[in-house]
């Protein structure tokens, strides 16, 4: 084993015979690539999304978009061993942000997850979900068996329940909801029998029914639903829902042509620039431009399988799976909201949607995966 | 070391992910397929519907003319303001803002919109209409902060001599839930569709047919452009028959009485005047807000609404002794020489009958039977001929059904004989009615729309004719042959004109060189005891009188009908009015060409 300084520098580390500016042509910047046309999509139908508001919510996403890559590429040049380390220090860092912006945040949507910092808005769940995956690959990848046994998989579950609570407490449900993929994923990676996967789903799906069904009344349910997502419904009776049906199914094969879909152009829809950003896409550039971007997500998710698949070793497996199951989990879950496979909660499209903090983390987090790639020769 | 730390299984399980991810993605795929691509066309209908609303271009309403041309209905531009209360950010200020602009009371407004809470939000309340270019100016001047006020140009019935012409034109109404419900019309929701006159009888080709435009709006119903789709096919001009100075001065002519008038061609039933009174102003159904004159109007003692010349079935009184000796001479029972005894009374089936003088006119023969309106002449031949005969002819001259005039509402009127009082009374004729029915009195009931088609008769030598306002050759039937002898009406003409030009009852209605031939008709409204003067009594005991007419006697171009509701006798309260209506049509005035 390495010293950690010696590690942190990968990049310079001319002493390796495969690491260093030779070691760049082997890292698969496919992911990259994937990641900035998404983006470039992202700010052109943000374009058209946008066109009937006041602001310029293009060039705001272009700057955001700027800083975003620059973040990426620093995130790319350390090393994700001392990352991992980092791990402990960043997740503490992270539970006592949360707890500050549940206390003078800035409530925007009608949760209070935001720090308002001067021009930038800061948005600590964002910041947690990655800390979280980074001390969640520390702890999984230090446990060296074929498979997880109940108390490490219960330390696991305490381990994201405690971030996860807080923003669920800042009424963000679909910030919350992420930390549950992402651990998932790294769980399932990590190893778990089936019966003890089994019993976990069936336990948690008995449990959670039975309260939901028979403890709680139908006011009850509304209030807990209203309270955990305020803003999922605002204008009632599934009128968000039925316009972006309307938007998607009305492109057709071709689609309505750019700035040409009704359905946003004439504001019928709402969220078209941030939640709802795919209902306009799918609308204006039909399902032909749909099946392009879902194809452009699975180069970037295949990518990232096979990043992790060659990391050189468990905490750097587990850490690009963790990032990467969090970003597939937006993109299925985004893409099937907007057409009602499943409920509407307030969770954006992987550098599609207007917003910076979320461009943000995607960026970093597929920084931070190329740059397990780019370092998997380094010290195996 | 990599044994230990179990990379392995970890690398080989990573996989699983991927193909999870993929096979999420093709699931998300085919949903979008599904949506897209099979059920794209349904979606593309919602989309359009939601940014397209069609709307109606109204079509203008067709104009009605008189016979010479001149305007009598048109459609005016009217600016109506509207209000969507979706849009509004504040109702109450709305209101408030409108209440200024308007300068009407607020809760007049609030009312307005009151009315019409169980509507959705998102149809227009109609808060004013006929507003002034500068109310519409103010109201166009904060269209910005007022997103709510609509103001719309609209098409207004416009009757440009009003209760003048009202009862042969009628009015405009909103369309009725009923009407809306009517298959194969294309009514829309605050439609005006013609209520009465010639504007119900002929609404379908004065309407014409809207056309329909798409507007595209945006999510706010704000419409962002608009193209037209139909265009609206305007409605027919309609030329009457009517004469435009005729009828105005016969409706001046009963002003302040109830009553009607009828002229008429004989020739072929062209109404030239039909006048009813009181009449009343239809401009007022052309505005929707103004309901209470028109609950005003329907509860009028006098009933301006109705339309006397056909909705009022009366007794014609002594011009029913016209049709009395056609039959009399049709059936032979009497020859124009026979003489009969008036001593002023004489007992009928134990009844004693009076004439209406008092002394008695002496030995009259038919001619001055018919001159002088003798009673008893009549209550001898009408027992002489039977109920039964006088109903046939009475049916020959056209009483009993409604003339088939294109106006609506009209009555039948009665024509009573045997079958009909065991019909309707279940009891037998009573031979008494019969004396009654002779002088046009009892169960018998004609128009004045009747009367006049009766004249026509006698005037043009036998031909029923259709009365009609709407001149139109081709469609309308042709007169019908009565089968009374021509000559018997020629007999008859000369009569008549000597009731007017030789001493007759009928001397009022004379005017120096025009032959006018006509009879008077006096209607007992209660039995009387004594002869009392009919201006002595109260307005709703005093007789009914008629004057019937043709002119000229030997070559007739117009008959005149005139009824006065408790005027009095026919020779004072009616015969005059005709003659100041020949004067007109004959140009008898100076600067008047002639007319016919």
């Amino acid at each position: 084993m390495r010293s950690i300084s010696d590690s942190v520098q990968g990049l310079g580390s001319a002493a390796e015979p495969r690491a260093g500016l030779r070691g760049l042509a082997h890292v698969r910047w496919g992911l990259a690539v994937a990641g900035l046309l998404l983006a470039l999509v992202g700010l052109v139908t943000i374009h058209s999304a946008s066109s009937e508001l006041s602001g310029d919510y293009t060039a705001r996403q272009a700057i955001w978009l700027g800083v975003a890559v620059l973040c990426g590429a620093i995130a790319f040049l350390f090393d994700d061993r001392f990352l991992v380390r980092l791990g402990p220090i960043l997740y503490g860092l992270s539970l006592a942000l949360l707890l500050m912006v549940l206390v003078i945040g800035n409530v925007a949507g009608g949760a209070r997850s935001w720090f308002e910092l001067g021009p930038v808005r800061f948005q600590p769940s964002e910041f947690a979900k990655l800390a979280t995956v980074l001390l969640l690959a520390r702890y999984l990848g230090g446990v060296h068996q074929e498979y997880l046994n109940l108390r490490q998989l219960t330390l696991t579950g305490l381990i994201v329940l405690a971030p996860m609570s807080l923003v669920v407490l800042e009424r963000d449900l679909g910030g919350a909801a992420m930390f549950v993929p992402m651990a998932l994923g790294m769980v399932l990676v990590a190893g778990v029998r089936w019966r003890v996967l089994v019993v976990t789903v069936l336990l948690a799906a008995v449990v959670g029914g039975l309260a939901w069904n028979f403890f709680l009344l139908d006011y009850q349910r509304q209030r807990v639903l209203t309270f955990i997502s305020p803003s999922s419904d605002p204008l009632g009776a599934g009128y968000q829902l039925r316009q972006s049906k309307i938007a998607v199914g009305s492109g057709g094969l071709e689609g309505r042509g750019y700035m040409q879909g009704t359905q946003s152009q004439l504001r019928f829809l709402p969220a078209r620039h941030t939640d709802f950003v795919f209902a306009v896409l799918a609308e204006e550039w039909g399902f032909s431009g749909v099946l392009v971007v879902l194809a452009l997500y699975a180069w970037f998710g295949l990518s990232g399988v096979g990043i992790a698949e060659r990391a050189r070793d468990r905490a750097g497996i587990l850490l690009v799976v963790g990032l990467l199951s969090g970003i597939a989990f937006h993109v299925l879950y985004n893409t099937a909201m907007v057409v009602g496979l499943v409920p509407i909660t307030g969770i954006p499209l992987p550098f599609i949607s207007y917003g910076g903090s979320f461009l943000l983390a995607s960026f970093v987090a597929t920084g931070i995966m190329l740059g397990v790639d780019f370092r998997r020769h380094v010290n195996r | 070391m990599r044994v230990r730390e179990h990379r392995e299984a970890l690398a080989r399980r990573t996989p699983i992910l991927g193909w999870l991810f993929a096979t999420f993605v093709l699931v998300v795929a085919a949903a979008y397929g599904y949506i897209q691509l099979h059920e794209g066309r349904y979606y593309r209908e919602l989309a359009d519907n939601n940014r397209l609303r069609r709307e109606p271009i109204r079509a203008p309403r067709g104009e009605i003319l008189d016979r010479q041309g001149y305007l009598l209905a048109e459609s005016v531009p009217s600016y109506t303001l509207q209000l969507y209360r979706s849009r509004s950010a504040d109702p109450k200020a709305s209101l408030r803002f409108a209440a200024r602009v308007l300068q009407r009371p607020l809760p007049e407004l609030q009312q307005l919109v009151d009315q019409r809470t169980s509507n959705s939000e998102f149809q227009p309340v109609l808060l004013a209409e006929n507003m002034s270019l500068e109310q519409v100016a103010k109201f166009r001047a904060v269209s910005l902060e007022h997103p709510e006020f609509e103001v719309v140009t609209r098409g207004v019935r416009f009757y440009r001599h009003g209760p003048l012409t009202a009862p042969i034109l009628g009015y405009l109404g909103e369309v009725s839930e009923k009407e809306l419900a009517q298959p194969g019309e294309s009514y829309v929701a605050g439609d005006l569709v013609g209520r009465r006159g010639v504007e119900r009888v002929y609404d379908r080709s004065l309407r014409g047919r809207d056309g329909e435009r798409e507007v595209v709006v945006d999510s706010h119903g704000r419409a962002r452009e608009s193209f037209e789709r139909e265009p609206a096919t305007a409605g027919r001009t309609l030329q009457l028959t009517l004469d435009l100075r005729l009828q105005s001065r016969a409706e001046r002519l009963l002003e302040s009485r109830a009553g009607a008038i009828v002229a008429m061609d004989p020739r072929d039933g062209a109404i030239r005047a039909l006048a009813s009174s009181p009449s009343y102003d239809p401009n007022i159904f052309s505005q929707r807000l103004q309901r209470s004159e028109w609950q005003m109007l329907i509860d009028s003692p006098l009933h301006p609404l109705q339309n006397r010349a056909i909705q009022v079935a009366q007794s014609p009184g002594s011009v029913f002794k016209i049709v009395m000796a056609a039959a009399g001479l049709a059936e032979h029972v009497i020859s124009p020489s026979d003489q009969v005894f008036c001593a002023g009374s004489k007992e009928f089936y134990g009844s004693r009958r009076r004439c209406w003088k008092a002394g008695g006119h002496g030995w009259v023969n038919l001619h001055k039977a018919l001159v002088e309106s003798c009673d008893i002449y009549f209550y001898e031949l009408g027992q002489k001929l039977g109920i039964d005969r006088i109903a046939k002819y009475a049916r020959l001259f056209g009483f009993g059904t409604a003339t088939g005039i294109d106006l609506d509402g009209e009555l039948n009127g009665n024509v009573p004989d045997g079958a009909w009082s065991r019909r309707t009374r279940g009891i037998p004729w009573y031979p008494g009615e019969t004396i009654s029915v002779a002088i046009g009195q009892g169960p018998l009931l004609t128009t004045p729309l009747q009367i006049a088609v009766m004249m026509a008769e006698v005037a043009n030598g036998g031909l029923r004719v259709h009365p009609h306002v709407v001149g139109n050759a081709t469609s309308d039937p042709p007169p019908v042959e009565s089968g009374i002898d021509p000559a018997i009406l020629a007999r008859l003409r000369s009569d008549l004109w000597s009731v007017v030009n030789d001493h007759g009852t009928g001397a009022n209605a004379r005017v120096e060189g025009l032959d006018i031939a006509g009879k008077t008709g006096t209607v007992q409204v209660v039995r009387q005891a004594t002869r009392i003067e009919s201006a002595d009594l109260p307005y709703d005991q005093r007789d009914h009188a008629w004057f019937a007419s043709f002119a000229p006697a030997q070559d007739p171009k117009l008959v005149i009908v005139v009824y006065v509701e408790h005027g009095g006798k026919g020779s004072q309260a009616a015969a005059p009015l005709a003659r100041e209506l020949y004067e007109v049509y004959f140009g008898q005035r100076p600067g008047s060409g002639q007319r016919g």
